[in-house]
């Protein structure tokens, strides 16, 4: 459906975008992800056509779209700043994309109906962006961006700015609708709670380059970076070299080991280990397994459903787990900490 | 829409700016140019180029005082502008009263109602009032005039003031007469010296009220070229346009300076 | 330089002290209303009594005169007028700041090319147009149109506009530069090109900057005296030329008063049904 051939943007001397390249089938949800200034907002806007590559090709369905101007590429965009005009009623603003691709007048007035069902704001059809909360507005800028069914979907940045509640509440409304619709998707967000729930693929972006592309679950299982493995989700990290005994473990603080994976580098590689906090399990006492390491707690952050520890190595590292709510454990107490070998990231 | 089309009518666009830029700029420099014409009628200079008409100027008694008698006036009303300009702004941005946004309107007013209106009010009003029809009547006319210039710069930047600043001088030790001495004065001055240079300006190339405020002993500038224009187009009267352009420029680009 | 900050910090502190606790900065707007009260308001308000031929049998008589037709006349024109010069400035003024605002390259630059002129006394821009349009300027050499273009209705139009062209600008830029640039990039992808985005998106939004320019030019053109009296004849003669010409060649007070007093309450009037359509308050803002 779409198609990034080695999309490369400077502004001047300044590299915003480096040949990237990457494919969206027809009906999937990707998320380009990334810290401020990785050029996703820039790819984002070069597909809509608002922004001219340096190098590069963009294709839509087969055809080379590059030189075409935004009027005339049937792209759906939600903006970060929802961009409803103020000046025209809800009905007028959905009803204006319509009106631009042609469709007939009874024909706009049952589309912006369906549209306005579809995002649940049926009512508020005469009121203008001004009158609406920020849910509701987001709401009406996706409607008017599907409203004449186009090819793809781009939004950017749409959930920035909405409280916590509200942003969960409409990552979950715009996946349903997504697939309701089955319309292509191209999402961009820094916040990769948006990427790992929503996506069916997942292009983490940093300065201007594609550092991974894949599923969330391989993006968080499978980071094959360092920065994939830092940017997205948390971690307990130990740096280290690989045993040269017998590869299977990691050398670090002289004495003690971590068991690795099967599979892992070769002896004497520099590696850093990451394990998730969901994969350490703290008990008071040991219990004797491999990867077990005795610790003082700092901290404990009640999470709401869970709790997340942080606690203080031997070696100085601090390693983040999360328990169950309320876990038994206080600020000071010696714990142990465990995990499994196989649950480890190594890279 | 071709990329031709694109070109072209980002050209001819960019073609009416240009010949729309000529056209508010055309007048002044045609004044300047024809100052320099070797005829006796202002005409842009074809054969050569001629300052007998600045030495001409330069001999003429009367354009000279009309000229010390702008720059009297001028920097009198600037002063004094500037001084119930900012009174005027500090009082309306820090305080709060009913209709207080209409009621600042008045101080507006001078631009509002056309000079012929003001000028002939103020004169008659000094007579009244038995203030002499010269210096006096002219300065204080020049204020009332500029003072709406003055009130919206110095306006302006005071609405941008932080006033945290003024507050932690308080808290700091300073009382509010010292807090203006020490920190806002020197933060909001050179709004409140632009809108003084504004004034000048204003003051130095102000025709229309001031026709009815001068003596038969002090004209300004404007005004002696208005007579001259009336009697008949010398060049003279583009050398004295071009001394006035130049102050004025100078005394505006200064402002600017200070304002940035 | 030093030394003269001394005393003026000496002076200051000691009225501050003085002042501190009985002058509010309501006292201080109030000092800036008195000014403008004692040397403008209060003055024209003395001009109602110089309009009356008070402690006679007609006290209206100056106003009954301006009644006749050839006054009627100069006020209309000048309503005329301003009209003809504010549509003609708005049209130019809308481009000069769609460029501004979407165009240019170096705003700053352009920006001082716009303000520039304001510099320039209007006496003096004036006259340059008028010898443009003089018989021996270059206007003539390049059309061939001859003088007949100066002392007309067109000349002192394209003379008003010429001059308040920057006032014009300023608003206009400042309401264009304000809309939100995400706007735009919605209506290109919502499918509307170019025009249709200017007609439906932009203009619409730009409204409240050319009220304000539109407003200012009028009442600035509908008042001008030197326009008409540089570039116009007898026939262009305005409200201002014509209650000028009362007082100063005629020395007939009185009537220049109620010329005075009958303009000063149109515009009032003029101002108050403004007010009603479009709120005056929020285009005072724009300025």
């Amino acid at each position: 459906m779409l198609e990034v051939e080695g999309f490369t943007k400077y502004y001047g001397d300044l590299c915003a975008v480096d040949d990237l390249s990457f494919r969206i089938e027809e009906g999937e949800f990707v998320t380009l992800l990334g810290p401020s200034g990785c050029g996703k907002s820039t790819t984002l806007h070069a597909i809509a056509g608002l922004v001219e590559p340096t190098e590069g090709r963009i294709r839509l369905r087969g055809d080379n779209v590059t030189d075409l101007p935004p009027e005339k590429r049937n792209i759906g965009m939600a903006f970060q700043s929802t961009a409803l005009f103020p000046h025209m009623t809800v009905r007028e603003n959905i009803a204006y994309g319509l009106k631009m691709h042609g469709y007939s007048k009874a024909d706009i007035e049952d589309r912006v109906e369906e549209s306005l069902t579809l995002v649940d704001m049926p009512e508020h059809g005469e009121h203008k962006p001004g009158e609406l909360s920020g849910g509701q507005q987001q709401r009406v800028s996706l409607a008017r961006a599907l409203a004449y069914e186009p090819d793809i979907l781009l939004l950017d940045e749409p959930l920035t700015g909405l409280d916590r509640v509200l942003q969960e509440e409409m990552r979950s409304w715009l996946r349903r609708i997504q697939l309701e619709i089955g319309v292509t998707t191209l999402y961009v967000t820094h916040d990769q709670e948006d990427a790992l729930s929503m996506s069916d693929k997942v292009v983490v972006l940093r300065n201007g380059r594609a550092e991974q592309i894949g599923s969330p679950e391989s993006i968080y299982e499978s980071p094959e970076s360092p920065f994939v493995a830092e940017f997205v989700g948390k971690s307990t990290q130990f740096t280290g070299e690989v045993d040269e005994t017998d590869g299977k473990a990691v050398v670090y603080n002289d004495t003690k080991t971590i068991a690795l994976p099967d599979g892992a580098p070769s002896p004497g590689t520099d590696v850093t280990v990451y394990v998730r906090p969901e994969d350490i399990k703290v008990s008071t006492e040991p219990v004797g397994s491999t990867n077990e390491f005795p610790g003082t707690v700092l901290n404990i952050s009640n999470l709401g459903n869970r709790a997340e520890m942080a606690i203080e190595l031997a070696n100085g590292t601090t390693a983040l787990a999360h328990t169950g709510r309320f876990p038994d454990f206080g600020v000071g107490d010696d714990v142990c900490l465990r995990f499994d070998a196989n649950r480890v990231i190594v890279l | 829409m071709s990329a031709t089309t694109q070109r072209l009518e980002g050209l001819t666009f960019q073609g009416i700016v240009a010949l729309m830029f000529a056209f508010l700029l055309l007048p002044v420099v045609i004044v300047v140019l024809t100052s320099f014409t070797t005829q006796t009628f202002p005409a842009i200079p074809q054969e050569g180029f001629s300052l007998e008409w600045y030495r001409q100027l330069l001999q003429d008694e009367k354009l000279l005082g009309a000229l010390t008698v702008s720059l009297i006036v001028a920097t009198g009303s600037a002063i004094l502008s500037a001084i119930v300009g900012t009174i005027a702004a500090v009082g309306f941005v820090r305080s709060t009263f009913p209709y207080k946004q209409q009621i600042s309107t008045v101080m507006l007013l001078p631009m509002i109602i056309s000079p012929v209106i003001t000028g002939i009010a103020l004169v008659r009003y000094f007579s009244t009032i038995q203030l002499s029809s010269g210096y006096p009547a002219l300065i204080l006319g020049h204020t009332v005039l500029s003072l709406p210039y003055v009130f919206l710069l110095v306006r302006s930047e005071l609405l941008t003031f932080n006033e945290d600043l003024e507050r932690a001088s308080r808290v700091l030790g300073a009382d509010p007469a010292t807090t203006f001495r020490l920190v806002t004065g020197p933060i909001i001055s050179p709004a409140i010296l632009a809108g003084g240079f504004i004034a000048f300006v204003v003051s130095f190339g102000e025709f229309t009220a001031t026709q009815f405020l001068i003596s038969p002993d002090t004209s300004t500038v404007p005004v002696v070229i208005y007579t001259m224009l009336r009697t008949g187009l010398t060049p003279t009267i583009n050398a004295l346009s071009v001394v006035l352009i130049i102050v004025m420029v100078v005394v505006a680009l200064s402002s600017r300076r200070l304002a940035s | 330089m030093s030394v003269e900050r001394l005393t003026l910090g000496r002076v200051t502190h000691i009225v501050g002290e003085r002042l501190q606790g009985r002058v509010s900065n309501r006292h201080l707007a109030l000092l800036g209303v008195s000014f403008v009260g004692f040397f403008l308001i209060l003055p024209i308000i003395f001009l109602i009594p110089e309009s009356l031929n008070l402690g006679s049998s007609t006290p209206f008589e100056s106003y009954r005169r301006a009644m006749d037709g050839i006054y009627i006349d100069a006020f209309v024109r000048s309503f005329i007028f301003g009209l003809a010069t504010t549509a003609v400035t708005l049209a130019l003024a809308y481009l000069l700041a769609y460029y501004l605002t979407f165009a240019a390259k170096r705003v700053r630059i352009a920006m001082t090319l716009i303000i520039v002129p304001l510099w320039i006394a209007y006496i003096i821009r004036y006259f340059g147009i008028l010898l443009f349009l003089s018989p021996a300027g270059p206007f003539a050499s390049f059309t061939g149109i001859g003088p007949g273009l100066l002392f007309t209705s067109p000349a002192v139009i394209i003379g008003l506009a010429n001059v308040y062209l920057p006032f014009a600008v300023l608003p206009l830029y400042n309401s264009l530069n304000t809309i939100n640039k995400e706007l735009i990039d919605a209506s290109r992808v919502l499918g509307a090109n170019k025009w249709w985005t200017i007609v439906k998106v932009i203009f619409p939004l730009s409204l409240p900057g050319l009220v304000a320019a539109g407003l200012i030019v009028f009442i600035l053109a509908a008042g001008s005296f030197l326009g008409p009296a540089v570039l116009g004849g007898p026939r262009q003669s305005m409200i201002a030329n014509v209650i000028a010409n009362a007082f100063l060649e005629n020395f007939n007070i009185q009537f220049a008063s109620a010329l005075a007093i009958i303009y000063t309450v149109l515009l009032v009037g003029f101002l108050i049904a403004f007010n009603t359509v479009f709120d005056l308050q929020e285009v005072l803002e724009d300025i």
